[in-house]
């Protein structure tokens, strides 16, 4: 039997977590209503409060018209550069820190600590002065290297922290054999902490994938524009319906809600890691 | 081997680490701290846009220009009270949220999953969804309040209200992380010992007190200080949402930055307001490393 008290608390609590299920997946839940409501409702008489799935041709007619493919190729195109570099440079930096002590260890370690603290506009004109110096304004490549320095620590606090996990008998053997470091990082070590290293490269993946400031900065040309940038142009323009514009919104969302909810608990530490750090 | 092979092979294995940490760091180096160091250079220089490879070093004129600025303290109050109020709701509606779902139930997994919505949508879509709702003709927002009889808002354009409509999209971001940083730590603590205080005696509110509160500190303290430089940092939904406006009410130092920079053509003035927004950034940090040591000592005595 319950007492009336403990019944109390619990309604309480279901209470309350009702009000926040409500307050954290109404936005989500409205973009997608939004997406399949007809314009005329959204517009005139009212958005129906749910979504009409018999207007999901509409849909994919509008989304047509927006050039959401381009724009998609080139966010992945911007993702999967900068996880490639983070990931290849937050290995090397994880494994010196993982595995040696040396000289200016400490210097490193405050670094990295900065990168997280450095906020991302305070290089945004220096890196486009260096940008128009070395012909990297308005090209992907250009972009890719600005957004690395942000992920490329985060990488490293992920991939440390799984490598210090690996006891140090595993590669012993190797090193006494004269096997090269670095084939011992390569051929060892790392196919040993192959989760976090899918965690390390969601991470960097979605870095670049959701990244705004330098995309809106160094890229003119809009053949070049990511999701990211493509989507805000629709900020104070109204030839676009919002359905297709909370559509394109969508499916620049899902996929990072998909890998975000799928590694939730790495990404924290990984986030949380550097800051100890310091 | 030769002994003189050896001696060698040792001087070499001294240098090994820096063949695995010296190409990250010169790529940091070049792409980040040069950059970083030149940003602070620039701001004592009058560098445009036209040409930001060239400059007159100008001294501290960029300075003075901003200490007589009004718009600088638009721009430096709007910083702290954002940041200062991201910070305790975010914390506090995290904290409330991990406590709520920490305890199994029906349904948890979903739960924790749409609870998470917020941190994992792009900033950039986000702020489309948020304009929506704001909208002031046809968002979701006035449409309550006017059936509910309260007439519309302008949400996004009155100075009133901008701050806390760019506020609550924040929030929606910030707080799920919180959450799932305070997750993380109340499983560190022990259940024996909360079972213990209940049997006690001990209500909710006093076992939370003495038992959990001690073990989350140093996860809310950690997410407090991540939340607050991600505050001073964050650009994309407050261009997005306001564009700093209206009258600069939610002109961040970093808008400010991107907005004299790019539309105003100054870089030596737009590095100046990022200096300071650098200082904000490293006070944050400083203090968070202090209360760290001192936390350390406390618990090695």
């Amino acid at each position: 039997m319950m007492t009336p008290r403990k019944l109390a608390m619990k309604a309480l609590r279901y209470t309350l977590i009702g009000v926040l299920v409500v307050l954290a997946g109404f936005p989500v839940y409205w973009m997608a209503a939004t997406a399949l409501n007809v314009n005329s409702q959204l517009y005139g008489t009212g958005q129906v409060a749910w979504p009409q799935l018999q207007h999901l041709p509409d849909l994919v007619t509008e989304l047509g018209n927006v050039p959401i493919g381009r724009w998609l190729f080139n966010t992945l195109l911007i993702a999967s550069g900068g996880t490639i570099l983070s990931l290849t440079l937050g290995a090397l930096a994880g494994y010196a820190l993982s595995r040696f002590k040396f000289h200016g260890r400490g210097l490193v370690g405050f670094l990295l600590f900065m990168t997280q603290v450095v906020p991302e506009a305070l290089i945004l004109v220096p890196l486009y002065a260096m940008f128009i110096t070395f012909g990297l304004l308005n090209s992907l490549t250009g972009l890719i290297l600005a957004n690395v320095g942000f992920s490329l620590p985060v990488a490293c606090f992920v991939l440390k922290g799984a490598m210090d996990a690996v006891p140090y008998e595993i590669e012993e053997s190797a090193i006494i054999d004269n096997c090269p470091r670095f084939s011992v990082l390569t051929m060892i070590i790392l196919p040993l902490i192959m989760p976090s290293i899918a965690a390390a490269a969601v991470v960097a993946f979605f870095a670049g994938w959701n990244e705004f400031l330098f995309a809106s900065t160094f890229l003119m040309d809009n053949s070049l524009w990511p999701a990211s940038v493509g989507l805000a142009s629709f900020v104070g323009q109204y030839e676009t319906p919002m359905s297709a514009v909370l559509g394109a919104a969508l499916v620049f969302s899902l996929p990072a809600i998909v890998f975000f909810l799928l590694i939730q608990r790495k990404i924290v530490a990984g986030l949380t890691a550097g800051a100890v750090k310091g | 081997m030769s002994a003189n092979g050896l001696k060698n092979r040792s001087g070499l294995v001294k240098l090994l680490p820096y063949a695995f940490i010296l190409p990250p760091m010169i790529y940091l180096v070049v792409f980040m701290f040069w950059p970083l160091s030149r940003q602070m250079y620039m701001s004592l220089t009058n560098t445009r846009i036209v040409n930001p490879n060239r400059g007159r070093f100008i001294g501290l004129g960029n300075y003075e220009r901003l200490i007589e600025d009004p718009a600088f303290y638009v721009s430096l109050k709007a910083t702290l009270v954002y940041t200062v109020l991201t910070v305790l709701i975010g914390i506090a509606l995290g904290v409330v949220a991990a406590l709520a779902i920490d305890r199994p139930f029906k349904g948890r997994a979903v739960v924790r999953a749409i609870l998470l919505f917020g941190w994992a949508v792009p900033g950039v879509a986000a702020s489309l969804i948020w304009l929506w709702m704001y909208n002031e003709r046809s968002g979701v927002f006035n449409r309550m309040t006017e059936l509910l009889g309260i007439g519309r808002f302008s949400w996004l354009t009155s100075t009133d209200y901008a701050l806390g409509s760019v506020l609550a999209v924040t929030v929606w971001q910030v707080a799920p992380f919180v959450m799932l940083v305070v997750l993380a730590a109340l499983q560190s603590v022990p259940q024996e010992v909360r079972e213990a205080a209940r049997i006690d005696g001990a209500d909710g509110i006093s076992t939370f007190r003495a038992v959990t509160l001690p073990h989350i500190r140093p996860s809310i303290q950690l997410a407090a200080l991540l939340v607050a430089v991600w505050s001073i940092r964050r650009f994309d939904i407050i261009y997005l949402l306001t564009g700093g406006g209206p009258l600069g009410s939610t002109s961040t130092l970093v808008v400010k930055l991107r907005q004299t920079a790019f539309e105003g053509h100054e870089l030596g003035m737009a590095s100046a307001y990022g200096a300071v927004g650098l200082a904000l950034a490293l006070m944050v940090a400083a203090v968070h490393y202090t209360v760290e040591q001192r936390r350390m000592k406390r618990m090695s005595r």
